[in-house]
């Protein structure tokens, strides 16, 4: 049952692999050559705090996925539990706010 | 369905659902409007020196991928669905954050420089919604006690979550406009980079770019559908038929909406995201917690 329903998965991404191939051997308009200068110049990267704390909630957030199936069967147990967790995260990013970690550099 | 069924049909839904967003999608904009992600054009092909040998012509391919792999688990009806894969919604949000793999390998693979300014701002981003989006998925979860996206669907049956979770919602429609690109987050699309990646690709790749960056706004009214407003469920007119009006209805809803606000630079998205969008994403798990202890919500 799972097994058949993952083949699905497997199958779709070779599927997806022949029709690009398709489209791209079947759909060739003429060609225009595009002049563009080489890209090696400074880019503005505004956001290297936001990706550090990104990281961090990002896998906070896979706790939440089962604790969300389960909690109605575990009631107040759960809620608790997850209170605390919120609480915590929510430490973080008032820290992060209030050490100006959530501003464009 | 068997496997190479379920396959052939996942794979059709993808395709119409993106061939008629494209048809769709160009009619609600009016003249003066960025095309944001619908500006790549397939009808003349374009010769780019010093590109990357790999990573520019998979990166459309990438993208097509995630969306055909995210309409394995939208459900047309109790049987009506490619794979009903236990995690279902878990693997949706996985799967979607393909196409900003791939839009980040195209920019970076173009070797442009308004193709790798793509690269950062897809990155921002990515990094302004998966957290917000994935709590706005929690609420409904947590009512329909499942991942399934088909049992996600059948605990609607009674009320839609719509009215039970209206915060939660509209923490979906934010995002949703966030995840699809469209106005007004369409930074990485912007006029005033050229469109950044996408006036770099042209003929069969532009094509494939059309139909991800379409199929993209489709999975995402899709899903919009099955969280909140009860998917294919509803009375007199056939099942999937019901599906079809409700995501297209969200899809219209999301473009009108993205219309009435001015866009948003990459660093208003983030701190709009940080600031606003996950501290109310938090109360809204707790409300939520609170409305199911209280016997609130599907029994």
């Amino acid at each position: 049952m799972i097994l058949s329903a993952y083949a699905v998965v497997g199958l779709v991404t070779l599927l997806v692999f022949g029709l690009a191939l398709l489209v791209v051997a079947f759909h060739h308009p003429g060609a225009k050559e595009l002049q563009a200068p080489p890209a090696w110049k400074p880019y503005h990267f505004g956001y290297p705090v936001y990706a550090l704390i990104f990281l961090s909630f990002d896998m906070e957030m896979i706790f939440m996925y089962p604790w969300a199936v389960v909690f109605a069967d575990l009631g107040l147990t759960a809620f608790l539990d997850m209170f605390v967790f919120l609480a915590i995260l929510a430490g973080g990013i008032v820290y992060a706010w209030t050490m100006g970690g959530l501003e464009w550099e | 369905m068997g496997v190479a069924t379920a396959s052939l049909f996942t794979l059709a839904i993808i395709v119409a659902g993106a061939a008629l967003t494209a048809l769709l999608e160009p009619r609600l904009y009016g003249k003066k409007r960025e095309r944001g992600p619908t500006a790549v054009s397939p009808r003349q092909d374009v010769v780019l020196f010093n590109t990357d040998r790999w990573l520019y012509p998979v990166a459309p391919i990438v993208a097509l991928l995630g969306v055909a792999l995210a309409s394995v688990v939208i459900p047309f009806g109790p049987k009506l669905i490619g794979a009903d894969l236990g995690i279902g919604a878990f693997y949706i949000i996985v799967v979607v954050d393909f196409v900003v793999l791939g839009l980040a390998l195209g920019g970076w693979g173009a070797n442009t420089p308004h193709a790798v300014e793509v690269y950062y701002r897809i990155t921002a981003q990515l990094v302004a919604y998966v957290v917000p989006l994935g709590l706005a998925y929690i609420g409904a979860i947590m009512m329909a006690r499942s991942l399934s996206t088909v049992e996600i669907v059948e605990a609607q049956s009674g009320l839609w979550f719509i009215v039970l979770q209206p915060i939660g919602f509209a923490l979906y429609v934010i995002t949703a406009l966030m995840q699809a690109y469209r106005a007004p987050f369409l930074e990485p699309f912007a006029r005033s980079i050229d469109h950044g990646v996408l006036s770099v690709y042209g003929g069969g790749k532009a094509l494939l770019w059309r139909i991800s960056l379409a199929g993209v706004l489709f999975i995402v009214a899709a899903m919009g559908a099955v969280l909140y407003l009860g998917g294919w469920q509803g009375p007199l007119l056939p099942g999937p038929l019901w599906m079809v009006i409700k995501t297209f209805a969200m899809m219209i809803f999301l473009i009108w909406l993205g219309g009435r606000v001015r866009p948003l630079s990459v660093a208003e998205m983030l701190a709009l995201s940080w600031k606003i969008l996950i501290p109310i994403g938090m109360v809204n798990v707790l409300i939520v917690g609170a409305m199911i202890l209280l016997g609130v919500g599907p029994s």
